[in-house]
């Protein structure tokens, strides 16, 4: 408060400037007196007021002292003033101390029980608390010590066990924390901004041994506050681990107990008072520590995870002091104020991380120094026991705990890995902790394979073709993962970062090994061994990965694999992700497959798919499965949890290839030779779930290896897939897949690869020709995809027209057709074959359509015939002679794809007239058999191939 | 015994022509490597660890490559094409300049054959301007050494072969005419040794193994002809093998001595036992005549492949009866 005016510095002055106000105070104890007086004291200036200390304190004094009932407003009042002089000056006198102190007390208590606070004012309460902090500020040193004398006890117990009692019970914060200050001042342990006290090693030992009588009472109740009210302010809770880590260190601090005491008894002087007074013998210490060992622990497991992170902070803090002053007197606690430690080690709060690291720094130089012989030797020992010791508790706690709790328990491990750094890989070398790690680890990471939906979920959309922005679309789709021991997402990044720490740590080959042994051991931990696989390498490239110096040895650093382990380690996990067994699993169940049947029957615009859209190709998936597995399993109804378990894992493996990709990076390039047919064979699979993460791990990988997009990708890598897809079209029986690939390959592709797909495509209609029973519902869908590929890259004039047309025709709301839309087309159409208004039916055309684009080709519609055809036009003539023969195939949806096909193939080859006409007088018999006499549906196609027809060919045909 | 029919390791493609000739370099340096050469003038050379091309060299005005090598102890690469021109490629630190070339005057399909004498110094046959003409010039100086012409009328020179024999002290060389004839040459003293017909049509290949004295040769019909030198350097026939169809465009045995490989005009790539001419296995693949095959020279015996480059514009790459690989 700035003083404007100059304040009274002469004591006579001031002496006679106060005293009226004090003589009217005493005489007439009211409100406004004592406001008076207070606000003359405030204009005199502080070495003034010390001399009229007493002489000012007595008429406020008097007031207190005055017997029977008083004003809650009037003490108030006093209390401040009280308080404005005390913050002012400094008691030297121990009896106003200690008459100041109990008239005080006597404020708060009730008149019955001075232990039990009354019934007052909160207002009264902290002005009465802020008098009695102020005091215990003021007093002198050399009296303050006097409060400790034996004599002192049922004095200060009454203090301290009103201020527990206000700390417990009052309703609001203010008094809670005020009270909790008041205690820590009353200990000598107050760590406000104001000077104090420093006692010397005597004067603390004379103060621990007295606060030795009420360690019980306040750590007790301490206790009961912190892990009290969850939703009490976490002021109220930092201030209470204050008291506790304080008052414990007091007295149970190494160095008082260390110093034997000398054993006097209590003198007969002090009578029943004697009884109180306690000796710190070592078997009170021991018996103490344990009991404080079960509190501490209370105060633990409900702090750790606590929701604000000064709590946590205060925390560390508390294991940090623990651990430096106690960590002989209170070794039981060793264990637990550790774990405490190394929880916070990750703590999302950076604040609480530092202070982690600098309190485990601390510890483990303290252990060095301790006992030199084999200091770090025994810390680490006491660390990976402690890692070993929760290994094995942790499938049971991930089973029993709660979420924060697992959470908590998660975090521990991890800050153990992080704390043993280098030295996780010593510890990795025995195999019982090992196998402890990694049976933990396949315990929780158990997913929840009951979802029905992943199973019928499936992807019509994975073949559209991709666009260089989709990649967030494809990422945001990426299903959570269901764990069956945990939900909350946060457990399995940590999770996943133990892994990753695992690998970024620990020996790459030791780790890999055990885990693709477990990978194909078991069926059940395939999953999660995979999941642990993936992380691993990535921690090992040191993807991911935040260390900053938190192990011992901060200076070493991990990162034990070379990029040649690496790579090795990788190439051979990925041989046996991809190996035939692992991966083509089953993910379709045949019943569903029905279904989606029929459902695709009437949505023409979607992608057949391949694998069971065909008898004989799912035979062929049958018998890979059933070779493999074993022969419960391949029993055909595989229930929907073996379905649901296969996509996952198919999907965890996809993921780990994208991992690899990032792991290796540029050095990826030369493994994309094997691995991007997986991948893109996955990316065709029409189960929702693994289709997206295929194409998620897709773009990983062109990101991971430098490639702007997919389409990049695909192209820069074409000549791989198609080694593999020319290779396994041979040997189709045992790689039903490879047109789907090839499939896959040309969505998401552009023009570029066509010579190469040129290559390709006479290979599969050589495949095609050499069985067409077999094959012919395959194949429809490659050539679709084909031809599809073909009028995108080649966008021709005419097949704009016939997309303008096809825009039109399903304008309506619907899928159904417009019945007079189409009837008018119909109409149109007819009078057009007919000859009418050819001329102003082709002016309206050219109206509408967009100028078509400048062909290389133009010259060639009139010019030489002999002149090669351009190869997208002499693949289209390929592919339309087949359908030529494909169109009488016995199976209608043979049937159907081939219309679609044939409608593409006359929209590429509408640019060269010379060869779409003796195509289409060539395809027209068997077409007019679809017509005349065929399914409806049948017949509906090919109508639409008929209308598209029209818009290039001029009829010789009859209609 | 019946093991299924092997698969290729994997095939190159994007050659852009029909490949005549293959060679491959994957002893010493880092990347092994395969060189092609194609019916459209370029020259592919392969790095067999990405798979790709690793660079194309136009050379020969666009006119067929129908022969590809390398001089094993310097960095140069040595292409017949058939614009009637030898040349000597320099492909050191990523030139591709025509070093050096020779003019033939050839308008036939006859392969060169090259011989290392001395570090450095290399003997090259070509066939020349005449029909049965052989022309021996030394590398790097062109320095003419002789010209073999056989007495009688034998036709073009089809294929010809020059190797060092352990004793004797020059080299020989056998060649094939377009009669069905063999003729072994001493070079040194330019006169012919021996002579044979193996063939009733033209002897459209052959090889010579130089440590079992033994070659063989090919013809547009079924049968390989075997063949064995004497003490006396005289061409003895052996057994003949007989096909299943006609036409061979080349033939090859592996640097261990145990395998053949035959290059067939029927699409397929036979394997035999080198010893006994045991059909092992047919290699099918290739959509059209297989017109070259070649072993790998890797050091480890693992790492060896078998390609084989057809008029279909693939290369295909083989890894059989590789002792401890996978896919023998």
């Amino acid at each position: 408060m700035p003083q404007l005016m100059a304040q009274i510095s002469d004591p006579k002055i001031a002496f006679a400037y106060l005293r009226p106000a004090c003589v009217l105070l005493t005489k007439q104890p009211t409100v406004t007196n004592v406001e008076t007086l207070s606000a003359q004291l405030k204009e005199v200036d502080d070495a003034t007021l010390q001399q009229l200390q007493d002489y000012v304190l007595f008429p406020l004094r008097f007031v207190l002292k005055v017997p029977g009932p008083k004003k809650d407003k009037l003490v108030q009042t006093v209390s401040e003033a009280i308080s404005y002089v005390l913050e002012n000056t400094c008691v030297q006198n121990w009896d106003t101390l200690h008459d100041l102190l109990s008239e005080l007390c006597l404020c708060l208590c009730s008149p019955a029980d001075p232990g039990k606070p009354a019934d007052t004012s909160e207002e009264l309460q902290s002005a009465v608390l802020r008098c009695l902090d102020a005091l215990l500020h003021a007093a002198y040193g050399d009296i303050v010590f006097k409060l400790f004398e034996p004599v002192m006890l049922p004095g200060l117990g009454a203090a301290i066990s009103l201020l527990l009692a206000l700390a417990q019970k009052a309703k609001s914060r203010e008094i809670q924390v005020l009270a909790l200050k008041c205690l820590q001042a009353l200990s000598l342990q107050c760590d406000c901004n104001q000077d104090h006290i420093v006692p010397s090693s005597e004067e603390r030992c004379i103060t621990g041994s007295t606060m030795a009588s009420f360690l019980p009472g306040i750590t007790v109740a301490v206790t009961k506050i912190i892990t009290g009210d969850l939703r009490q302010g976490h002021t109220v809770t930092v201030k209470a681990i204050k008291v506790w880590s304080r008052t414990v260190v007091l007295v149970m601090e190494d160095a008082q107990l260390q110093v034997s005491e000398p054993q006097k008894t209590p003198s007969p002087a002090l009578g029943r008072i004697g009884q109180l007074v306690v000796q710190r013998t070592p078997d009170w210490a021991k018996s103490t520590a344990g009991k404080l060992c079960v509190l501490l622990q209370k105060i633990i497991s409900c702090t750790s995870s606590h929701q604000h992170w000064r709590v946590r902070l205060v925390m560390v803090e508390l294991a940090d002091h623990l651990l430096d002053r106690c960590n002989q007197s209170l070794k039981e606690c060793v264990g637990p104020l550790l774990e405490a430690l190394v929880g916070a080690v990750n703590d999302e709060e950076p604040r609480v991380r530092e202070r982690c690291e600098v309190a485990l720094r601390a510890v483990s130089q303290r252990n060095q120094i301790s006992d030199n012989s084999s200091s770090a030797q025994t810390f680490t020992d006491v660390l990976s026991e402690n890692l070993h010791t929760l290994a094995t508790s942790l499938p049971r706690l991930m089973r029993t705990s709660d979420d924060p709790k697992k959470l908590f328990v998660l975090n521990v491990f991890l800050g153990y890995l992080k704390l043993l750094g280098p030295l996780v890989s010593v510890v990795l070398n025995s195999a019982v902790h090992l196998e402890r790690i990694s049976k933990a680890l396949m315990q929780v990471l158990e997913l929840d394979v009951m979802d029905v939906r992943i199973v019928e979920e499936r992807s019509y959309a994975a073949t559209i073709e991709t666009t260089p922005g989709a990649s967030d679309s494809y990422t945001a789709h990426i299903q959570r993962k269901h764990f069956l021991y945990f939900t909350d997402e946060k457990i399995f990044c940590v999770l996943m970062q133990i892994c990753r720490t695992l690998g970024y740590f620990g020996n790459l080959y030791l780790l890999t090994d055990h885990f693709l042994d477990l990978y194909q051991q078991s069926s059940s931990y395939r999953k999660q061994a995979a999941m642990v696989l993936n992380e691993l390498v990535k921690g090992a490239a040191g993807v991911d990965m935040v260390t900053q110096g938190q192990g011992l040895e901060s200076q070493v650093q991990g990162l034990s694999a070379t990029q040649e382990d690496l790579n090795s380690a990788i190439v051979s996990v990925m041989e046996e992700y991809t190996s035939l067994k692992n991966w083509h699993l089953i993910t379709i169940s045949e019943e569903t497959d029905r279904d989606r049947q029929d459902q695709q029957l009437l949505s023409p615009a979607s992608l057949l798919s391949i694998s069971n859209s065909d008898d004989n190709n799912k035979n062929c998936l049958q018998v890979i499965s059933s070779s493999f597995n074993p022969p419960s399993t391949s029993s055909s109804s595989s229930t929907i949890h073996q379905l649901n378990s296969n996509i996952w894992q198919l999907c965890i493996q996809l993921e780990g290839i994208a991992c690899f990709a990032q792991a290796l990076g540029q050095d990826f390039r030369p493994l994309l030779m094997t691995s991007l047919y997986p991948v893109l064979e996955k990316a065709g699979e029409e189960t929702l779930l693994v289709s997206q993460a295929a194409l998620g791990s897709a773009w990983d990988i062109s990101k991971a290896c430098g490639y702007p997009s997919l389409k990049d990708l695909v192209n820069e890598n074409s000549d791989y897939l198609l080694n593999d897809i020319s290779l396994n079209l041979q040997r189709l029986s045992q790689h039903p897949q490879a047109p789907r690939v090839l499939t896959v390959m040309l969505t998401h592709s552009d023009c570029s690869l066509l010579p190469l797909v040129g290559d390709i495509v006479q290979d599969v209609l050589m495949a095609l020709d050499l069985s067409y029973d077999h094959t012919a519902a395959l194949f429809c869908s490659v050539l679709h995809a084909l031809m599809k590929a073909l009028v995108r890259w080649f966008p021709s004039s005419c097949s704009k027209t016939r997309e303008s047309a096809r825009t039109k025709q399903s304008s309506s709301p619907e899928e159904v057709l417009d019945i007079r839309q189409f009837m008018l087309d119909y109409k149109k159409q007819k009078e057009l074959a007919e000859g009418i208004g050819i001329e102003e039916d082709a002016t309206i055309e050219d109206l509408e359509v967009p100028p078509p684009m400048e062909c290389e080709d133009v010259e060639d519609l009139v010019g030489d015939v002999k002149t090669e055809l351009p190869l997208h036009l002499s693949i289209t003539k390929d592919v339309m002679e087949r359908c030529i023969h494909l169109l009488s195939d016995p199976s209608l949806r043979v049937r159907l794809k081939v219309l679609d096909v044939l409608e593409l193939c006359v929209s590429v080859l509408s640019e060269k007239e010379n060869e779409l006409l003796p195509m289409a007088h060539r395809c027209w018999p068997p077409l007019l058999q679809r017509l005349i006499a065929d399914d409806p549906l049948a017949v509906l196609r090919a109508f639409r191939v008929r209308q598209t027809w029209m818009l290039f060919v001029r009829p010789p045909c009859p209609t | 015994m019946s093991r299924p029919a092997p698969t290729p390791v994997y095939t190159l493609r994007g050659a852009g022509g029909p490949l005549n000739t293959l060679h491959f370099s994957c002893n010493g340096g880092d990347t092994p490597l395969l060189y092609s050469g194609s019916g459209k003038g370029s020259i592919h050379i392969w790095n067999l660890n990405t798979r790709r091309a690793e660079r194309i060299v136009e050379g020969h005005s666009g006119n067929s490559i129908i022969w590809v090598s390398t001089l094993q102890t310097t960095d140069t690469l040595i292409s017949q094409g058939r614009d009637m021109q030898v040349c000597l490629w320099d492909l050191s630190e990523g030139r591709s300049e025509v070093a050096d070339s020779v003019w033939t005057g050839s308008v036939g399909f006859c392969q060169c054959s090259v011989l290392e004498t001395s570090p450095g110094n290399h003997l090259l046959a070509f066939p020349g301007q005449q029909t049965e003409e052989i022309k021996i010039i030394e590398l790097p100086s062109k320095t003419l050494v002789c010209t073999l012409v056989p007495d009688t009328k034998m036709g073009m020179v089809m294929c010809v072969k020059l190797w060092q024999p352990d004793s004797g002290p020059g080299p020989l060389l056998v060649a094939g005419y377009e009669d069905g004839s063999l003729l072994l040459w001493d070079v040194t003293q330019r006169s012919i040794l021996s002579q044979t017909k193996a063939h009733p049509e033209p002897v459209m290949c052959l090889t010579f193994d130089p440590e079992r004295l033994r070659g063989i040769s090919g013809s547009s019909e079924k049968n390989l002809a075997s063949w064995t030198l004497d003490r006396q350097n005289n061409l003895q026939l052996q057994d003949n093998v007989t096909l299943v169809n006609p036409g061979v465009s080349q033939l090859c045995i592996r640097g261990d001595g145990k395998l053949l490989a035959s290059a067939g005009w029927d699409h397929r790539v036979r394997v035999f036992g080198w010893k006994r001419l045991k059909p092992l296995a047919v290699l099918q693949y290739h959509t059209d005549m297989v017109q070259s095959v070649a072993f790998s020279d890797h050091q480890d015996p693992r790492e060896r492949l078998l390609a084989a480059g057809s008029k279909d514009q693939r290369i295909s790459l083989w890894s059989i009866y590789n002792e401890g690989a996978d896919t023998g």
